[in-house]
């Protein structure tokens, strides 16, 4: 056995051996070297990508993080060492933390809503007739496709003080309080848009696909559950559910990575305002290092925003290492 | 089974509340735009536009370089698109068709390269173009955005490759294929759903990307349509309707593109979501 | 004043390019007396600064006297600093540029900008001191003044006359009272004044004779604690309960001018430009808009005003200095800068040019206040200061929702102090 380039039960060099090598070409040990290259020139151009593109901005950020680099020194093309300053600053300053916290519960909110949400809609569209679903879906796909850009204009345009729909629609509806009221006046309020939005933007992509997902289920699956008596809810935990459980395992990864990084929306809709009360992560590492000028200090910020990013993903990653062994 | 009235009417109310929400923003763009100002700023909206006018999108599309940043963003978004797929059609072939060491070091490699926050380390990236001297030029950008799009192209089109029964490869093979051959003509045209999918995703990541090409490229001749975007808010202020018909403009691609796409795209993606 | 211009004078005027394009690759070796054919100078001026016609006039002046060409581009506001500084640190950065008056300091002090010490004494000797101020910095001459302009009231004719008002006020309580009597026997608002007009808020600072900073040591601190910042806090707070503009948004957000244009509000304290917004959006509001100076304590005493200014810099980068320097020449004549205040209603930078604001009537209200007018402090830690969240935009706003001026404050206080201390 040289050659290994599939798992073992079905790669096609075992099952040429197995049927006796009469059909294909001879291999020569030659060939099977070259096959065990094979994976890794394969995954070459995407490695030497990921180093360059993606490496040397991190590696040129940490090396920033450790200098005084503000205006002076970008002009003037100076590196300046100060060593583990801007990290003593930063992990020492209340507002990292706060802004810690709150990016963190941010993340959770959105993530918790986008996914409990996102299943329901998805639940839904199975039970659908025909027509009613394809309008549905039509719609979801709408407001999926919206360029977040754009849908991020759109929502500061629903929620405009005068003239915005909303205001409009709440006025009417007798809350005559918010009829000229300023959506971005207040930490929770402004929160609330950006939620709004985010959830908005998330939903498609959960239901769309739980949907697709659940039309893989075989129907047999659910007529084995009902003769052993399970009524609709049971055969939901015991059969849906434990289908869907690695669907909603990524998709829930996805979500908790787009969502933390959700820098445009947070920062187009109010730039972190009112008074840095919404900044979240990355808006306040760009608040202090691009907008403050104090580009080593949002470098040190931004190193700590991927270790705590990595940090909250953790979970999923094991189980994916585990998963992937329990594969091979 | 039977369903009481209300069973059965519950869902379709509550989807028709839904397809309101989900829709309602993107109508109100579309309405917004086509407005005279007069029906934009009244007391009471004016619900459905009747007398419609272009003016907002003339407004739009009146500024200098609109269709260089429409060449360019066009140029950028789809060569990286194209770029990563080819790559990581490689890449995921080998991830989910071979065995070989270090395979699991790379999948977390990639999952985790996918978590980069690249609007924090826009200085960084800023610094090595600037020193590169490649400043102003779409090359940096389109490298840059097939490297953002790179990862999740990687890990879905890996789920696809895995969910193409091998017993077609194999069997292709035995009939004298090669692997590559067999790859070409077998695996390739049942990933094609898987392709446009994961394509819809990076085009959209990448006609997004404003925060990396506002710093890079300062040269309008190098710019690309979400700085014309983000920057009506300041050259207009209230002027909604110019902002909504620019975001019209800006959205119409990417929408025409989804419903063109939708249903290949939605079964793809499951499939390679749950591999994640 | 910066962020005002923003949507300035023309709403679509702006985008006007002066042939943007042009792949000038510039090896700027030439020199000598018309050895500048075929370089082109690169000029960033802010939106709205200059109208078309006086870069046109410029440009032409430049192009026959050097036979080089000059390239006009325009930049927003909004993000200018981050542009501008790496701008400066890149290969080819822009030759000249306008710079706000406050943020001159800051730029001096990284060595971006190019001395201009021979500039003064050939071109410069009659510039006004208090506007040159800005340029100066630890005593080298590192800007050319261009232009400043304070902000008056706006008002509308119509609305005070159906008010029942003849005589327009003298004084800060004239003021109150004429803009009350609007609220009483009209249904317009008396004043558009949101919260966050903090040019106004720094212009009543600087009557009351207050600094908005204090050292302490060798380093710059808050001093918004001092009770007469609390004094102009209070009148700001006074008139601004007469306006139901939002309290935590500034003049810009929605323009003031588009407010006013709508023919609902009796006044609104800007900049003159700003009535062009309105005529923009509303034509027939042209006829009913009038200016006065804002009024002070007493009759003779304008209220203070803050004289928010651009200058001309070079950058140190630049290869293409001497052609650089024709251009300050040229833009600055008095021919030209008496063009642009003319135009603009812009105060100019020397004393004797300013009878080309006869007959404006904007500039005409705005002149008396300008000996009684300041600046923010003058010191590179300032920049940082203006970056948004403004903590000074943040202390009105405290103070408007009930705070005391003491406690609010305290509330911004690190804030503002963490800026100033901020290494540069």
């Amino acid at each position: 056995m040289t050659v290994q380039t599939e798992r073992p039960p079905s790669g096609p060099a075992d099952v040429r051996k197995a049927d006796g090598g009469g059909t294909g070409r001879p291999r020569t040990r030659a060939a099977a070297r070259a096959g065990a290259l094979a994976p890794y020139l394969l995954l070459l151009p995407a490695c030497a990508a990921t180093v360059l593109l993606l490496g040397w901005p991190l590696l040129k950020d940490i090396l920033l993080s450790f200098q005084n680099l503000n205006m002076g020194q970008l002009i003037q093309h100076v590196t300046e060492w100060n060593g583990v300053d801007n990290y003593k600053e930063t992990l020492g300053s209340e507002d990292f933390w706060r802004v810690t916290l709150r990016s963190i519960l941010f993340t959770a909110v959105n993530v918790v809503l986008i996914m409990l949400l996102g299943t329901l809609v998805g639940l839904l569209l199975a039970r659908l007739g025909k027509r009613m679903r394809f309008t549905l879906l039509f719609g979801l796909v709408l407001a999926w496709a919206m360029p977040i850009v754009a849908a991020t204009t759109v929502y500061k345009w629903l929620f405009a003080q005068r003239f915005g729909v909303v205001n409009w629609v709440l006025d009417k509806l007798g809350w005559h309080s918010m009829a000229d009221y300023s959506w971005t006046s207040s930490q929770m309020s402004t929160f609330f848009v950006v939620t709004l939005l985010i959830v908005w933007m998330s939903i498609p992509f959960v239901a769309i696909n739980l949907y697709a997902a659940t039309t893989t289920i075989s129907k047999e699956l659910y007529e084995a559950a009902s003769l052993d008596g399970a009524g609709a809810w049971r055969s939901f935990t015991t059969v849906t559910m434990p289908f869907l459980r690695p669907f909603l395992y990524a998709t829930t990864f996805l979500e908790i990575i787009w969502v933390f990084k959700a820098f445009v929306q947070v920062y187009l809709i109010n730039e972190g305002g009112p008074d840095r009360l919404t900044e979240i992560l990355p808006v306040y590492a760009y608040v202090e290092g691009v907008g403050n000028q104090h580009y080593g200090m949002g470098a040190a910020i931004a190193a700590l925003t991927i270790l705590l990013l990595i940090g909250l993903t953790a979970y999923y990653l094991r189980i994916v290492l585990k998963q992937e062994e329990d594969e091979l | 089974m039977k369903r009481s009235l209300f069973g059965r009417l519950w869902p379709n109310a509550t989807a028709v509340v839904l397809f309101i929400g989900f829709v309602f923003p993107v109508y109100w763009m579309f309405a917004t735009a086509l407005k005279p100002t007069g029906d934009i700023l009244s007391e009471d909206p004016v619900w459905i536009p009747t007398n419609i006018t272009f003016e907002h999108f003339r407004t739009a599309t009146d500024v200098d370089h609109f269709w260089t940043y429409v060449t360019n963003s066009l140029t950028v978004t789809i060569l990286a698109v194209v770029f990563s797929l080819v790559i990581a059609l490689a890449g995921s072939f080998a991830l989910a068709r071979m065995r070989f060491k270090g395979r699991r070091g790379f999948i977390i490699g990639f999952m985790l390269a996918q978590m980069a926050p690249w609007e924090v380390m826009i200085i960084a990236m800023y610094m090595i173009v600037r020193d590169a001297s490649m400043l102003n030029s779409l090359v940096p950008l389109t490298l840059f955005y097939m490297m953002m799009i790179l990862p999740f192209t990687i890990l879905t089109l890996r789920g696809f490759v895995a969910a193409v029964p091998k017993e077609l490869e194999e069997s292709a093979m035995v009939d004298g294929c090669t692997r590559a051959e067999a790859f070409r003509r077998v695996i390739l045209p049942l990933l094609a759903p898987g392709l446009m999918s994961t394509s819809l995703f990076g085009f959209i990541t990448a006609w997004n990307e404003f925060a990396l090409v506002l710093v890079l490229n300062k040269d309008a001749e190098a710019q690309t349509l979400p700085l014309w975007l983000s920057s009506f808010q300041t050259q207009f202020g209230d002027d909604w309707g110019a902002t909504m018909a620019a975001s019209s403009l800006f959205a119409i691609p990417i929408l025409v593109l989804f419903v063109f796409l939708q249903r290949k795209a939605v079964s793809g993606l499951t499939a390679g979501a749950v591999k994640g | 004043m910066k962020r005002k211009l923003i949507a300035a004078i023309g709403i679509a005027g702006m985008m006007v390019s002066i042939a943007a394009c042009g792949g000038d690759s510039d090896d700027g070796k030439k020199t000598g007396a018309d050895g500048y054919a075929g370089e082109t100078l690169t000029v960033w001026v802010m939106d709205g600064s200059s109208p078309d016609d006086w870069q046109a006039a410029v440009a032409k002046e430049f192009e026959t006297k050097t036979k080089a060409k000059v390239k006009f581009e325009v930049q927003q506001w909004n993000g200018i600093q981050q542009k501008l500084t790496t701008a400066l640190s890149e290969e080819n950065p822009p030759d000249v540029f306008e710079i706000g008056n406050t943020q001159t300091p800051a730029y001096a002090k990284t060595g971006g900008l190019a001395e201009l010490a021979d500039l003064k004494s050939s071109v410069g000797a009659d510039w006004t001191e208090s506007i040159n101020e800005s340029s100066v910095f630890d005593g080298k001459q590192y800007a050319a003044p261009w232009f400043v302009a304070n902000r008056v009231v706006v008002y509308n004719k119509k609305i005070w006359a159906d008010a029942g008002i003849k005589e327009l006020p003298k004084t800060r309580d004239e003021f109150y009272d004429a803009l009350k009597t609007v609220g009483e026997k009209t249904d317009a608002e008396p004043i558009y004044l949101p919260g966050q007009n903090w040019y106004h808020f720094v212009g009543l600072a600087i009557g009351e004779g207050a600094e908005l900073v204090k050292k302490d040591g060798d380093k710059y601190v808050s001093n918004l604690g001092d009770p007469k910042i609390a004094a102009a806090t209070e009148t700001y707070k006074k008139f601004q309960a007469l306006s139901q503009a939002p309290k935590d948004k500034d003049e810009a957000t929605p323009q003031q001018g588009e407010v006013f244009a709508k023919g609902k509000t009796g006044a609104f304290i800007g900049m003159g430009w700003e009535t062009g917004i309105a005529i923009e959006a509303n034509p027939a509001i042209e006829k009913d808009i009038g200016y006065f100076t804002i009024p002070g304590p007493s009759a003779d005493k304008p209220e203070g005003v803050f004289l928010g200014g651009s200058n001309l810099a070079v950058a140190a980068g630049s290869k293409n200095q001497d052609l650089a320097k024709e251009f300050l020449k040229i833009a600055l004549s008095d021919q030209n800068e008496g063009a642009l205040a003319k135009a603009n209603g812009v105060i100019p930078n020397k004393d004797a040019l300013q009878t080309n604001l006869k007959g404006n009537a904007a500039a005409e209200a705005a002149a008396p206040a300008v000996a009684g007018g300041g600046t923010t402090p003058l010191i590179p830690e300032w920049a940082a200061v203006e970056n948004a969240p403004n903590p000074i935009k943040t202390y009105l706003t405290a103070v408007l929702k009930g705070k005391s001026p003491a406690d609010a404050a305290k509330q911004v206080e690190g804030e503002f102090n963490k800026r100033l201390a901020q290494e540069q």
